[in-house]
């Protein structure tokens, strides 16, 4: 049996900072795995932290990260990253026809990863994505907006304004009443937890489906393969059952929003 | 059975229960006669489960058999197999590789409540030794079948009539259905919080409890069993999802009757009593399937 815990070292081609505390790093390898999964990346004496693949299927290995623990503050200045995976479960996308991706904050690259093996399926025009961020300077991606807009309905909003910002002010769920697609589209969220809340309260008020409501879970997670019994909801595993599950399967679980 | 043993010993490393300085511990053995039927101090979970190893470094493990684990602390090896065989390296490589010969008890143990999980007589086993007078009754499972083809095989009801007279000598627990009747606000968790001093104690006795915690230490990267009990269990950056020690207890308990049984139809839980013998406070699981939630 292999031994799963033991990291490959993949080379780092590229860093670049998207906000204050968020940072982009490319790696020099094809992604294996799917958007939504997740990897564990390493920092050699430091330790693992799970971070969710922001690059497409087959496309280069891109990981966005904010700086919040004593691993994802160090990852930025290595030269070769300490890497398992891919681990959990991915967007369904291919079974629906239409697909909504609602993100909030740092929740994005799971959608990112969505748009871009979406786009790489010439499945664009199925797709309708809506961010939100706490202000304009904590918009992740700015870079690509343009690009995205050509391809996809794009909806941002930021919760405060500052004196540059023209666009949507307010909460990410107020922007599903922008999307064109049908009340049959499928609905991915992910995001803090009160963000995923209300979005998911706002999509059943709008009339779309509870069971093609995903949400992406999030827990302290240290083997990311099923054993180490610390990312429990319930009787689920969020790397096993998750990080993408149904709602509708998770929705009685009392720590389920916590 | 001795001759059954010296052939096992040449193809394992042979552990058995022995007594020493007045605790019942594994160690190597040379004879079955060496072997004690007394209940180890310990669950052995450390034969498939080390306390602490770097799990950076896979070492293929020698073959070993271990005499004399009784029939409750087995079964917490076939219940941890349903969550974690086959997926954590370290325990599938150790546990394809380890025969266990468990004894059933002969007698109730004082505490014990393993009828309730259906008694000392398991159904899945190596070697299942029991004994009557100075004869040995010996189930076998296919895989080691070939050390015991010239010894008479058991037929009859000999083991189905031992379990029951067992279990009705002592009564089982209303445990049935005691994933819907557990309340999540139940009064028995602020209860037991106010008593529970953190300690672990619990889920390091516990035959079932598989939880680790996975951390770096210098060049070595460390697997080491964890508590649910613990502040740290649930802790990160996002912060603490059970910073209660009433919830963490909670979690514990539905972990073991309502989440187990519900993933994996079973619940994680084989009897034995080790958690209520070595819990400093006096916490008792076995109030936890008894208690009365509709009467709260």
């Amino acid at each position: 049996m292999e031994n799963e815990y033991r990291p490959h070292t993949l080379k780092m081609s590229k860093m670049t900072e998207e906000t204050p505390d968020v940072y982009t790093i490319e790696m020099d390898s094809k992604n294996e795995g799917r958007a939504g999964q997740f990897y564990m990346l390493s920092v050699p004496g430091v330790g693992e932290a799970p971070i969710s693949v922001a690059s497409g299927f087959g496309r280069n290995l891109i990981f966005t990260i904010r700086d919040v623990g004593s691993v994802t503050s160090k990852l930025k200045n290595l030269q070769f990253v300490g890497i398992r995976g891919p681990y959990g479960t991915g967007w369904p996308w291919k079974e629906y026809d239409e697909v909504i991706g609602v993100a909030g904050g740092i929740g994005i690259p799971p959608i990112r990863s969505l748009l871009e093996e979406m786009m790489d399926s010439g499945r664009q025009q199925d797709l309708e994505v809506m961010y939100g961020a706490r202000t304009p300077s904590d918009l992740v991606y700015k870079k690509d907006f343009g690009d995205w807009t050509k391809s996809i309905n794009l909806q941002i909003t930021v919760d405060r304004a500052n004196a540059e910002w023209n666009g949507n002010v307010g909460f990410v769920p107020a922007l599903l009443r922008k999307a064109h697609l049908s009340r049959m589209a499928a609905v991915f969220v992910i995001g803090p937890p009160l963000m995923m809340i209300n979005t998911v309260k706002e999509a059943l008020k709008l009339g779309y489906r509870e069971d093609r409501i995903f949400i992406s879970l999030e827990r302290r997670m240290e083997c990311g393969i099923g054993v180490c019994g610390h990312c429990n909801i319930g009787e689920h595993y969020v790397c096993e059952s998750g990080p993408i599950i149904n709602y509708s399967r998770v929705r009685n679980d009392k720590e389920l929003f916590l | 059975m001795e001759s059954a043993f010296v052939a096992i010993s040449s193809d394992f490393q042979v552990y058995g229960a022995v007594e020493r300085d007045g605790d019942v511990i594994f160690d190597r053995v040379a004879g079955f006669d060496q072997v004690s039927e007394e209940r180890s101090r310990y669950a052995p979970k450390e034969f498939l489960m080390k306390r602490n190893e770097n799990v950076l470094i896979l070492n293929v493990e020698s073959k070993k058999a271990v005499f004399g684990i009784k029939s409750c602390d087995l079964k917490g090896f076939y219940l941890m197999d349903k969550q974690i065989f086959g997926k954590d390296p370290f325990y599938t490589q150790k546990r394809e590789k380890t025969l266990f010969a468990n004894f059933v008890c002969s007698e109730p143990c004082n505490g014990g409540f393993c009828s309730s999980f259906g008694g000392p007589v398991l159904d899945q086993y190596d070697l299942q030794i029991l004994r009557e007078g100075e004869k040995f009754h010996v189930m076998v499972s296919e895989k080691y079948d070939r050390y015991f083809r010239e010894f008479k095989k058991e037929t009859g009801t000999f083991y189905v009539d031992f379990s029951n007279r067992f279990n009705s000598k002592l009564e089982p627990l209303p445990v049935e259905g005691i994933e819907k009747r557990i309340k999540w606000n139940s009064e028995l968790w602020k209860e037991y919080a106010s008593a529970c001093i953190s300690c672990g104690a619990c889920n390091f006795e516990c035959p079932t409890c598989y939880c680790f915690d996975l951390y770096d230490d210098g060049n070595e990267r460390k697997k080491e069993w964890d508590s649910c009990i613990l502040s740290g269990f649930t802790s990160s950056s996002a912060g603490n999802i059970r910073k209660g020690l009433d919830e963490r207890l909670r979690q514990r308990f539905y972990h073991k009757f309502v989440y187990f049984k519900k993933s994996k139809d079973t619940y994680l839980c084989t009897g034995c009593n080790r958690c209520v013998e070595d819990c400093p406070v006096g916490i008792d699981i076995k109030e936890v399937i008894t208690y009365d939630y509709n009467g709260e």
